[in-house]
This record gives C-alpha cells, structure tokens and sequence, in this order.
C-alpha cells in the first residue's frame, strides 16, 4: 500500500537511481533515501516503502550486495555497495535512459510541422 | 538468473528467522538514524521521533513489500494461509464435514465417470507407439457403425502388399466363447484370433514364452495348434505356475499348446473386452470347426491395422493404401468368380485408414454418446454443490467480516485477504478431491462391473493415471474458483474498520447478500429438480419395460445351450436326436418341463427369419410378409407355460413323416389371416426358389411372446416341428430348456449335466437361467434408471443439505431479532414462518423454474423413454412433491431449533 504514492518515478527507474548513488561510495538505506532527495532537490522522496523492497530486489538480482559496518556515529547499519554485474547494468541503463531521453525530447520539443 | 532466484528464494525459506531478523535491525537503524539527523536539524526528541515515524510509514507494511520481492514469499504466505485455513476448519468440524463430504460427493461422481471415460476412449493401447496405428476401414463401413471387418482374402492380400508401411496385423473382431472343457458342461473362455506377427508388430513383449511364427499362420497346417494366453488367464488356469509354457489345453476339443503368456496391462486390441487366449488366424478353421472363417469363402470378421512408418501421415497411408485397393479385391474375389457383385461393391467403397492410437471399440460405439451425457449430468452436481459450498462460505464470510476489517484497517493489502479466502476454498476442495478420488476408484468400478453381463464380460482399465489425476485436480481447482470466488471478493470488499463499529442495525439487514444467496438457492433448487424429474422419468419408464407382459413364464427356466458339432448327426436324423435329448431330461427328477429349440427368447442369438403366404389369403407387400421361425421339439411350449389361445402345441404326434404343421402366434394369424379362422388354415414359405413349397397346417395358436427385445411390438411367429425342418444346412447350436418344479433351476445344472453327457459324450453345452438372460434384455435400461436415479438422489441431498445451512444461518444471524420478537410476545409459529419464509419462497421460485427448465429439456429423452412422454405428469408431480416434502423438512429442523431461542440469552449474547 505504502508504494502507490510514489509516483512521479518511471517504473524501474528507482532501481537505476539507487544503483547511481552506490556508485560513488557504500552507502545505507537511510543515507540513499537522503541523498535522493538532496540531488534531486527534493523532487523524488523516495520514502522506506519503495526503499526497501528495491534493496531486496537489487540484492536478490545480484545487482548490490549488503554488510553491516558501523556508521559515522558509530551505530551498526546495513550497507549496500555495487556488484560488477550492478556496475555492469547501470552503465547499460545509463546508456538506454539517454537515448530514450533524447528521443522522448526531440519529440516533445518538435514543432507542428514535423509531426 | 533464474537459477539464482530459485536459490536465492530457497535460502531465504530455509534462513527466514535469520532473514526477518535482519530486515528488523534495518528498520530499526533506519529509524535512528533519521531521529538522529532530526535532532541534528534542531528537532526536538519528541518531534525528531514522529517525524522518522511519519517518513518512515507502517513498519509492517513496509515488511510485508519486502517480504513480497521474492517468490518464496507468495510460497510462504500460502502456507500459513493454508494453515489457517485449517485451523479455521478443525475449529468448526461440523461445516468442514458437511463441504467436504459435498465436495467428495460432487468430485467423486465426475472423476469416476472420467476416469471410465479414460478407460474406454482416452487411454492408449498398452504398445509401442500407439500413435502410429492406423485401422484399415472405408467409409461406409464406419456410416455402418462397424468400421473393421475384413474377410480373410482380403487380409491375406493387404499382408502381402504391406512394404510401405512398417507392419500390418489382423485379429478377430469378436471374441469368440472358446470351451476348454474335454467332456461334458462348457469351460468358457474369452478366445481371439490374431494373425503370426501381432505381438511383435504391436511391439507387445511376451512375459514369458514366445508370440507366434510366420508358419504358425499357415491355413492348414497342424503347426497353428498353439496360443498364447493372457495374464489374467494364467492366474486364473494355472495359478501364475511357471510351467504353463508347454502345457496342452483342450479348446473346443483341439490339443492346443501353450507357447506364450501375454503381459498383465495388455487386456487386447479391442478396449472394454478382454481376451483371455489367442490364437493364430489359421487355427480358426479347426476350432471353430468350420472353415468358413478363414477358408475362400470367408466370413468378413478381421480387423485390419497397419503400423505408420515414422513421419508417414494418415493420408498419404490412406493413398497408399487406395493405391493397391484395385489388386487387393481383385486378388481377393475376382470379379468373374463367385464374388461378381461383392468385387463390384468392394471396389467402389474406397479403403481409408483411421487413427487407432486407442484401440478399436464396440463398447466405444455403444456408451460414449451415453457417457458424455452422464459426464454433463455429472458437471451439473457438482454445480450444485458449488452452489451449497458458495452459500456457506458466504455464511462463513460474513462471521468473519470481523476479522477481515480489523487486518484492512492494519494495512494488509486486500488481495492478501482475497488471497486467504482463495486459499480456504483450495484447501476444502482439495480434501473434496482426494475424498472423491477414492469414490471415484469404487464408483468407476461399480459402473463398469454394471455393464458386464452373462453374454460379455467387460474389462476396462479404469485405474487412475495422470490423466484423472490432472482432471480432477483441474476441476477441483475449477470448483474452488467457482465456489470461493464470489464469497472472496465480497468478503474483503468491508471498508477497513467498517465492520468493527458495524451496528446491529446492518448486520440485520445485508440485503445484497440475502439477494444473492437467494438466488444461489433458487438455481440449486431448480437444477436439482431437474436432475430429479429426469431421475423419476427413466425409474417411471424402466418400470413400464419390468412391467412388460412376456408371453411366456421364464422365473423357473433354466436353458442349456448345446452344441452338437462333434456328434455325428445328420440333417435327417438330428430332430429325432433331440427329440430323445428331452425326452432324457425330462426323466430327471425336480424337472417338469423339457424342450429343444432353435432359439429361446433374449438369448441374443441368431433370429431365424422367413416370408410366408396364407393359402387363399390376401398378398401382402414383402416387408409384411416376414414372421420369425422358431424350430422346436415336443415339450417345449409346456416348459415355457405359453398361453394355448385354440387347437394345439407341438407334441410327439409330430413327426418327420407327418403333415407339416406349425404352431403361430396370435399376431401371425392377425397378419396372415385378417377376418377368417386362422386355425386349420394353410401357409407356405413364399422365398424365391421356394415356389414349390409344401403348405404347412396351422394345428394351433398361441399368444404373443416377446423373442428379443423386450419393447418391440408382438412380431408374427411360426413354430414348426424340430422332426420337421431336414433342410441340409447345419443345425449346430440348439437351446435346450429345463423347467423345475420348483426353486432355483440353476440347481437343476448338475443333474442336467450328467444326463447330457451320458446321453452323448460329445455335447458340449451350457448353463443361463432364463431370469439372467431377461436381466440382460433390460440391462440398458436398468443401468440408465440406476445412473438416473443415483444423480437424481445426489442432487436432492446436496440441495436439502443447502436449504438447511442456509435456514441455519438465517436463524443464526438473526438469533438476536428472534430474541426481541419472543420477548414482544411472538409465538413459535410466527418464529418457525419467520426462519423459514425467506428460503422456501425462493425454493419454491427455484422449482417453478426447474419445472420449466425439465419441461423444455426432457423432450431430448424421449429416445430413451418407454412407455411414458417425456412430459409425464406422474413424474413430475412426484419429483416435484418429493422435492418439496424434502426442503421443507430440511428447513424445518433449523427453524424448530429457532423457535426453541431463550430470548434472555439471545438479547444477552450480542
């Protein structure tokens, strides 16, 4: 139920993003949903609903793989770091979403007479 | 990937404590640290909290989306729905005994007739490739119904020529009754006649021993004096002894040797009947004695197959087969010979070739109509029951809207409830199937043991395999849609928390609901009255056929069939023969009665049929001029108690010198003598070729008999003196019938049979109580009433089980107004009409429709129905009546227990 809210999100596009900002550095689930809000300035808030059932589905596909270390502030939290094959899929994803953007774009911004 | 999930999903049901506990430590910190930066963002801690809280969302919620990624999770949630659901059931024992039992009854019937028709169409032949049998056929012997029957001409030919294809084979079409007796009473046994390779080409393994050679299918020759037997029969002859294989059986008086012993799943070629020994086609001949069966002027009794070769279609087998059909018949009776019209008649009647993956079947021909429609009658029980089983989860349902709400408003999602209710259904229906399978091993053996009779003993496999298995689980899983369904969605349509504060004012009303279990009851009532007027009309009909006049008393008649082929009797001397035969039997003590004839009635044999012409009567068109010819010795009138209208019976002053009289029945002298004393009158055999036959005196009349079947109207019969008829045609298979003084005359076997066998040694005979035999003659019909009536009954307790759950229910829900109402000072009338009313007005909208429904439907009957219209109002007032006599006491119990209600306890218990 939690999920319906979250739309705005192209279906399979929360997957994309998540593997994008594993890909500077390790991160936890709370610092992921943040740091989606921050880049996005706070167009996606990707709230624990959507969050953790995406982690399981990443971990499941190989995509991430988790570990518990201890934070900053010196608490124990899960967390997720890229696979070669989540490297692997999100340079492949990151190509598709350009020339898919691109396209979608060229689309929209063309004028009465080309379509 | 795949592999993965499935692993991934595997480790995570066998770890899920380890697994559910790290999902929990996740959420945990995932809290923390968003109150930490809460704080850190200059929150307060009671603030920093709800605020976590609130981005955080239903914990559970979140979990069960977790929990949801994987597959093993819907594995898992069916599981402990699956438990659930069987807690649900042990807690109320008496509504899962009552669904269960409905659906056992209601799956039950439909897998036994399945699995019959499994046995009897669907099943392949126990052999190598099945699929690439083709059965050699034209089309107008399939229009004929008989699509196999070659003589041995053209078997031969076909063997001959068989090189495009990957084998041929022939075998008799009917199992021939073979006596394994040396002397004295029948031993019968089931025989088949195959060709040399029909084992090898079927690619059927022997268990032990050999099939046949090539030279032990050669006409004529002593090297076909050798069988192989089948399974059942060496248990049964042998007792499953290991040196059977060399053994010497005497069938029909032949030294057979044993050389082969088929293995136990192969029953025959033909499915339904099976064989017992076989034996080459070149045998035929000597054991049947006579050579007619395989000799030049052969009998057309062969089933002809051909094996496909890999990737050979049907049509082009079929071209090729077209393709040598003008040297076959020309081969097989030159058309200059003997054969001049038949050649003619052969060639014109194109061969074809049709797929015989699953055997040949006369059994097949006769019951599959029937078994269709018996597999729809099935269909519509266990409609029925779907219906009682929807109505009492819709009664369970609403008891649990409770429950359902309260886990709503807890954020489950709603397809996981519809999902429980599902999985509930699944669960009952599945006990339902496993119950009915095992009603379905007794049922399918009962309904096959129904169609064996005296004259064929039926064998079908009707064991389960996967295909009954997949039918049942496909119909039962069907049933659990059906009945679930409905009661699901409306069940987990509550609002979230609705029901919790629900007042007593809604839960007295419900009105949809009450609409549509209704309606649920109203449709179960009318396809149940249907079933149940159809139940009444074919008892009704089977009744008027037992209630048949047959002419002739048969309680006490006992008829020995005799077969005089080894004595040494010619056509001149044999009615004297049997003349004496009687006269013997007679003699023995208990008998009070003695007489041969050529053929007793429904014995199911061959009917001799003739044309006549009364001297000076009228000339009547050819179809009217034909009476069935009975021969027999004195005695046998007085044996049978056949009604003497005028004159006289056949007695000892018939001889072979005598005049020629016959005895007719009051038909024949309506027929051949209208408006004049039949009596002392004269007929002649009017057949070509006959014109200078002798006029035979009519020296009596007896009243009309039935000869073979039952429903046929009187037909005109002429007995003549057995001394009389020296016609040179063989006269083989005589009935000789016994009357007994009194008892059983199957006790009189015994006696009879040492007198038989002291008379001649080489009579081989035996014993069918004439009782048996009229059995048979009704046996259609009986097994149709029987069917008829076991659904017409099935239906009527499944729909009283129905009125009283329903009823029950009502009472219960409303135990509270009935409370209210006693306090206020009803009586128990006013409570019993009010429990009641609602049901028997929509069972009696339910009967006016089934009464319209059955009106509309059962004029599709009519073929079957004797005696009676297909609108016979004594049966569909007694249907009818019976019907509501049932519903109302159904009713009835749960409305007494109504009136019964302690108003103090009911208005307490809310």
């Amino acid at each position: 139920m939690a999920t319906e809210k979250q739309s705005g999100l192209v279906q399979g596009t929360l997957d994309m993003l998540i593997l994008k900002t594993l890909a500077l550095e390790p991160m936890h689930g709370y610092g992921i949903g943040v740091r989606l809000d921050q880049i996005s300035k706070g167009v996606f808030q990707v709230n624990a609903g959507s969050l953790f059932p995406a982690f399981r589905r990443l971990e499941r596909d190989g995509l991430i793989k988790a570990e518990w270390r201890a934070t900053e502030n010196n608490r124990r939290a899960k967390y997720y770091a890229l696979t070669p094959q989540g490297r692997a899929r999100l340079a492949r994803a990151a190509k598709d979403w350009e020339t898919q953007t691109a396209a979608i774009s060229r689309i929209m911004r063309a004028s009465l007479g080309e379509i | 990937m795949l592999l993965r999930k499935v692993a991934n999903g595997l480790r995570a049901l066998l770890r899920r404590r380890e697994t559910e506990q790290d999902l929990d430590d996740e959420l945990r910190a995932y809290l923390e640290t968003a109150v930490e930066q809460n704080l850190a963002a200059g929150m307060n801690l009671e603030q920093a909290r709800r605020a976590a809280r609130v981005a955080l969302g239903s914990v559970e919620a979140t979990k069960d989306a977790v929990r949801d990624v994987g597959w093993e999770s819907l594995v898992e949630s069916i599981w402990q729905d699956v438990r659930h659901a069987l807690r649900g059931l042990r807690r109320s024992p008496a509504f899962a005994a009552v669904a269960i039992l409905t659906l056992a009854l209601g799956i039950g019937i439909n897998t036994a007739i399945f699995s019959v028709v499994n046995g009897l169409l669907l099943r392949s032949l126990p052999v190598a490739q099945p699929e690439r049998l083709a059965l050699v056929s034209s089309p107008r012997a399939i229009e004929g119904g008989f699509p196999a029957g070659w003589n041995y001409n053209v078997w031969e030919q076909i063997h001959k020529r068989q090189d495009g294809f990957d084998g041929a084979i022939a075998w008799s079409v009917f199992l021939h009754r073979l006596d394994l007796a040396q002397v004295g009473e029948r031993q019968p046994a089931d025989g088949l006649f195959v060709s040399a390779k029909f084992f090898q080409e079927l690619g059927v393994p022997m268990l032990a021993g050999r099939p046949f050679t090539s030279e032990e299918d050669v006409l004529g020759q002593p090297e076909s004096r050798v069988a192989v037997i089948s399974y059942g029969f060496w248990q049964r002859r042998f007792g499953g002894a290991a040196d059977a294989i060399g053994q010497t059986l005497s069938i029909n008086r032949v030294p057979i040797t044993v050389v082969g012993i088929a293995p136990p799943a192969f029953l025959g070629p033909e499915v339904g009947r099976a064989f017992e020994i076989a034996l080459p086609i070149a045998a035929s001949p000597v054991i049947l004695h006579d050579p007619a069966w395989a000799g030049p002027t052969g009998r057309s009794y062969l089933a002809v197959m051909l094996r496909l070769r890999p990737r050979q279609s049907m049509e082009s087998g079929t071209a090729l087969l077209q393709g040598m059909q003008r040297q076959v018949i020309q081969a097989a009776m030159p058309q200059d010979g003997q054969w001049g019209p038949l050649h003619d008649e052969m060639m014109k009647d194109q061969f074809s070739l049709t797929p015989a993956s699953a055997g040949t079947s006369e059994l097949r021909r006769e019951y599959s109509a029937s078994l269709m429609t018996m597999l729809a009658i099935a269909g519509l029980i266990l409609l029925i029951a779907c219906a009682n089983i929807a109505n009492l989860l819709l009664a369970r349902s609403a008891a649990a809207r409770h429950e359902l709400s309260v886990r709503l408003a807890l954020g489950a999602p709603r397809r996981r409830l519809i999902q429980q209710l599902l999985v509930e259904s699944l669960v009952l229906s599945g006990f339902g199937a496993i119950a009915g399978l095992l009603l379905a091993g007794w049922g399918s053996r009962l309904l096959v043991g129904q169609l064996s009779t005296w004259f064929e003993r039926v064998v079908l496999d009707v064991s389960i395999d996967w295909r009954v298995l997949a039918f049942t689980a496909i119909v039962s899983a069907l049933t659990a849609l059906l009945f679930g369904t409905i009661p699901a969605i409306r069940a987990s349509r509550v609002a979230p928390a609705a029901a919790v504060k629900e007042s007593l004012a809604n839960r007295l009303s419900g009105g949809r609901l009450i609409r549509l279990r209704g309606g649920l009851v109203a449709a179960q009532v009318g396809l149940s009255l249907v079933l149940l007027i159809t139940a009444a009309l074919f008892i009704r009909s089977f009744g008027r056929i037992a209630a048949l006049p047959l002419g002739f008393d048969g309680d006490r008649v006992l008829v020995v069939d005799v077969n005089t082929s080894r004595t040494a009797l010619s056509p001149t001397n044999r009615g004297v023969f049997l003349e004496r035969l009687a006269d013997t039997v007679r003699t023995i003590p208990g008998v009070t009665g003695a007489g041969v004839s050529l053929n007793t009635p429904v014995n199911r044999g061959v009917t001799a049929v003739s044309e006549f012409t009364a001297v000076g009567g009228p000339e009547l068109p050819p179809t009217e001029r034909r009476a069935i010819v009975n021969l027999v010795t004195s005695g046998w009138f007085e044996t049978y108690g056949m009604t003497l209208r005028s004159g006289r019976v056949i007695d000892m002053r018939d001889t072979a010198a005598g005049a020629l009289v016959a005895v007719v029945n009051e038909e024949f002298a309506r027929r051949f003598f209208p408006n004049r004393e039949a009596l002392g009158g004269s007929v002649v055999e009017a057949l070509p070729g006959l014109e200078k036959a002798v006029p035979i005196t009519v020296a009596g009349i007896v009243g009309n008999a039935v000869d073979q079947l039952l429903t046929d109207d009187p037909i005109p019969t002429i007995y003549r003196p057995l001394v009389q008829f020296t016609v040179p045609m063989p006269l083989t298979e005589v009935s000789l019938s016994v009357r007994a003084a009194s008892g059983s005359p199957a006790l009189l076997a015994r006696d009879v049979s040492t007198a038989l066998t002291s008379f001649d040694r080489n009579l081989a005979f035996g014993f069918n109580p004439l009782t048996d035999q009229l059995e048979a003659a009704r046996q259609k019909e009986r097994l149709v009433a029987w069917l008829a009536g076991s659904f017409g009954a099935l239906a009527l307790l499944l729909a009283a089980v129905g009125l009283h759950g329903v009823t029950s229910y009502t009472v219960e829900r409303r135990r509270r107004e009935i409370g209210i109402r006693m306090a206020l000072g009803a009586q128990r009338h006013d409570v019993v009409r009010l429990a009641v009313r609602q049901t028997l007005l929509m069972t009696l909208a339910g009967i006016a429709v089934g009464v319209a429904v059955a009106a509309g439907v059962t004029r599709y009957l009519q073929a079957l129905l004797f005696g009676i219209t297909p609108l016979d109002p004594v049966s569909f007032i007694a249907a009818a009546t019976l019907f509501i006599a049932v519903a109302l006491f159904a009713c009835y119990l749960p409305a007494r227990r109504a009136a019964t209600i302690d108003p103090m306890n009911a208005l307490r218990c809310e």
